[in-house]
């Protein structure tokens, strides 16, 4: 039986295997986080930056999208690999 | 039929894309659907028009920190209540899917309702479901490329619409509109407005059923809430196999056949392409345009309806029916009771927080007349959509004295105010090094609005 490999899988979904699962991720996140900071009152770094809060919250957003996408990368880069070493071994 | 990469458990997975083009069905299931359709998408684009208070009904303040809802004014510390809603809304669909299958995707969710928005703007500008096909296969022209340009250009006109709606659950829709006309739009809003634009035109225009196949979650796990009582939408292989085609009148017995003209009509009508008839397949999101399409074929054949049907495996097999069984039950419960708590909860809500924080420089001094003395800073949070006044008071230790300029307090509506008080005590009183004493605030013109916060009193300690 074939098994999908990095190789067979159209590279849109595999886009989008790691692109979706991360984008839900980032909403949950962002929500949590910001329920319980105000981006008004964090300064990272003691940066003097004077942003609007829709640019805050879109900023924090794309931020956790950024950390995440990273894990699903990971996580597609090591599935990927595995399937190749284990199909190098044979049955 | 080309080789395809399949799962390990022999389902086609990852197949390579073939556009699909479901052709229309027309029926009493299609036009529940059609209604659903609207009504949903009515409520997504007239939402944001609604008023409230002067204020727009349903919106999610960002700037402000605040969620409209109606009469309701929600904070962020009143997030559990939209997890509690959100788990309430996950529930509800585990239940409705135990009793009546995929009616969420059929009927309900955001990908079906777009989609066959779209698939309607798709059919007025290109035609039907064969005139679509030889359009794509003919050579380009002058017509082809008029065509296609003006179905791209009506998705993404109402893409932009669409995301437009989205941003205005945010950003007030009157401001929303006047920035867009003035040209004052914000980058971030600009931002978001396409962002959703895009994500609806790629998911209604072309990704359409990939979308349910490849990226929904509820679609993979949906099968975990199914029984033998799920209502499935089922083809009935004992009436219809032998399937052949026939000709008009002649009876199928004679010819050895069943009541199956094998037409392929309920294939081309299905938005992901399978073929129903050869049961049920985690592809089929029950819209039932099968049904109405079988229906249709039947009455022409003047055969009895049915042949494709809402079903449960149960009685499909002639086993008796059950629509209470431990599975709903359970699932009703939960539902029942985590909704009364949460109403509950929403009705006892106190409109009124107050935050206590002790002065961090000293944590305690002694007064020309010898008492202990504690500063707090207290942060009142009128969460109501009247202003009120209030008065403060402070107990936990015996002979305990607030200090306050002002008596009373006014906090306007939806607003903070933050104001700084002196407890003093006599050291006598003082049992420990650290005492919890209690900050009572009521509101003197509403006696539900009241809240009870704990602080600590520090002293030196008995020696």
């Amino acid at each position: 039986m074939d098994t999908p490999t990095a190789d067979r899988i159209p590279c849109t979904q595999q886009a989008i295997a790691v692109l979706w699962p991360s984008f839900i991720v980032a909403i949950v996140a962002s929500g949590v986080f910001f329920s319980a900071f105000n981006p008004k009152d964090l300064v990272p770094f003691n940066l003097d930056i004077d942003i609007s809060p829709l640019a805050a919250y879109s900023i924090g957003f794309l931020l956790f999208w950024i950390i995440a996408i990273v894990s699903s990368l990971g996580t597609h880069y090591f599935t990927i690999s595995n399937r190749r070493f284990l199909r190098k071994q044979g049955p | 039929m080309q080789a395809q990469p399949a799962n390990n458990d022999g389902n086609p997975l990852y197949a390579a894309h073939k556009k699909i083009y479901p052709r229309e069905a027309h029926g009493r299931f299609a036009r529940l659907r059609v209604l659903s359709l609207l009504t949903l998408l009515g409520i997504y684009y007239l939402t944001p028009l609604l008023q409230w208070d002067g204020r727009q009904a349903i919106l999610f303040d960002l700037p402000a920190r605040k969620f409209y809802l109606f009469g309701l004014t929600l904070w962020p510390q009143d997030f559990i209540y939209l997890a509690g809603l959100l788990i309430l809304a996950g529930l509800a669909l585990f239940f409705f899917t135990a009793l009546l299958g995929r009616v969420w995707c059929g009927y309900a969710c955001p990908q079906t309702v777009w989609t066959e928005a779209y698939l309607w703007m798709e059919r007025k500008i290109e035609g039907n479901r064969s005139q679509q096909m030889k359009l794509d296969k003919a050579p380009i022209s002058a017509a082809k490329i008029r065509t296609k340009a003006l179905k791209h250009t009506v998705w993404i006109a109402f893409s932009l619409w669409t995301g437009f709606t989205f941003v205005a659950y945010f950003t007030p829709i009157d401001v929303l509109a006047n920035n867009l006309f003035n040209g004052n739009l914000g980058p971030w809003e600009l931002f978001w407005i396409l962002f959703y634009s895009f994500a609806t035109y790629g998911n209604a225009g072309f990704m359409r059923e990939q979308v349910c196949m490849y990226m929904c979650p509820y679609a993979r796990f949906q099968s975990a809430m199914f029984d033998s009582d799920t209502l499935i939408v089922a083809y009935h292989p004992e009436r219809g196999e032998a399937r052949g085609s026939r000709r008009r009148g002649v009876d199928p017995k004679t010819v050895g056949l069943g009541d199956c003209i094998d037409c392929n009509v309920c294939v081309q009508v299905c938005p992901t392409g399978i073929d129903i008839r050869d049961g049920l397949q985690y592809e089929c999101i029950a819209c039932s345009a099968c049904i109405d399409a079988c229906d249709e074929i039947m009455d022409k054949m003047s055969y009895p309806r049915g042949l494709i049907r809402y079903t449960t495996e149960n009685s499909s097999k002639g086993n008796p029916q059950h629509i209470l069984r431990p599975r709903i039950l359970v699932y009703a419960t939960i539902l029942l009771v985590l909704c009364g708590a949460l109403l509950t909860h929403v009705s006892q809500r106190v409109a009124l927080d107050l935050d206590v924080i002790r002065d961090r420089n000293t944590l305690y001094r002694e007064t020309r007349d010898g008492l202990i003395e504690n500063v707090y800073t207290l942060k009142i949070l009128n969460m109501d959509s009247a202003s009120h006044r209030y008065t403060l008071r402070a107990d936990g230790i015996d002979g305990l004295k607030l200090v306050t300029d002002r008596p009373e307090l006014e906090v306007a509506a939806g607003s903070v105010h933050e104001t700084v008080v002196r407890l003093q005590a006599d050291e006598f009183n003082l049992e420990q090094r650290s005492v919890p004493v209690r900050f009572h605030l009521q509101a003197l013109d509403a006696n539900h609005l009241s809240i009870i916060e704990e602080a600590r009193f520090v002293g030196p300690g008995k020696s």
